[in-house]
């Protein structure tokens, strides 16, 4: 039982890290990009745009396809 | 190479349709990468000083894409909002949630949904980007390092999960990954639609990029 919630509280935390993190990217003293900054950085090539539409597809197909 | 590593593993646990999905995608750009390489000039023999080494042609070749981005510019700028054009957006975006989150999981009507849009937005995508958007400078390392960081830790913690399962296909209730732990909210009409909603906010978020 433990374990599950260690486990669920990892996602959790990962999760809530991103928050903090987008957050910190907001500030224009930190020198951290945002999330799109950074999608729009990797989008820039064909490589990185496909690879990116892919990895969405993929949440799709693997949640409800067959 | 990743796609091909991503279509092996996928096929093998049991979602055959990801993994040739990904091995079509990985084809395709190795295709693509091919051909773009042909028609590239070749290296000069010599070293003629007259004829631009390959370094300098590829610099050449993302200014004329950044003067044409930039020509695009002003006329993206200048487009009005076209509200009307989200409206319908969002109004057929709710209703493919509302359709296709009637469908069952893992049935055929559902599949054929899912890879039918994201084949259209993948067809889409790879020609260029939607629209004009100044593309950033250099990012700081250290902070799209912890992006990355945050990337790989949330994927190696849902692989240790997957990982002690009593099998790929089998869920584990004391090491549960992100897939079993949605399986409730996905066993719902509601659930379904409500996650396919976010999926596809998700993809016009990076289609607009």
């Amino acid at each position: 039982m433990i374990s599950r919630y260690v486990t669920i509280f990892g996602y959790v935390l990962v999760l809530l890290a991103g928050v903090v993190v987008e957050l910190l990217a907001t500030r224009n003293q930190a020198q951290i990009p945002s999330l799109g900054q950074v999608l729009t950085r990797v989008m820039r090539t064909r490589t990185g745009r496909v690879g990116v539409l892919v990895a969405w597809v993929w949440l799709g197909l693997h949640f409800f396809a067959r | 190479m990743i796609l091909l590593l991503i279509a092996l593993f996928t096929a093998i646990s049991g979602k055959p349709l990801d993994g040739v999905f990904m091995l079509v995608v990985a084809t395709g750009l190795a295709w693509d990468a091919a051909r773009r390489a042909r028609s590239r000039p070749p290296a000069p023999a010599g070293g003629d000083p007259a004829v631009p080494a390959p370094a300098a042609q590829a610099a050449a070749a993302e200014a004329r894409a950044a003067e044409a981005a930039a020509a695009r510019a002003p006329a993206a700028r200048g487009r009005p909002r076209r509200p009307l054009l989200i409206v319908t957006g969002l109004a057929v975006g709710a209703l493919y949630a509302a359709l296709v989150g009637s469908f069952a999981r893992y049935s055929w009507p559902a599949t054929a949904a899912v890879l039918g849009l994201g084949a259209i937005v993948l067809a889409v995508g790879w020609r260029e980007s939607r629209r004009w958007r100044p593309v950033p400078g250099k990012l700081p390392m250290p902070g799209a390092m912890l992006w990355g960081g945050l990337l790989v830790a949330g994927g190696l913690w849902e692989l240790a999960a997957l990982l002690q399962q009593p099998s790929l296909t089998v869920a584990s209730y004391t090491h549960p990954t992100i897939s079993s732990l949605t399986d409730p909210l996905l066993g719902t009409h509601a659930g379904r639609s409500l996650a396919l909603a976010t999926w596809l906010a998700l993809g016009w978020f990076l289609v607009e990029r």
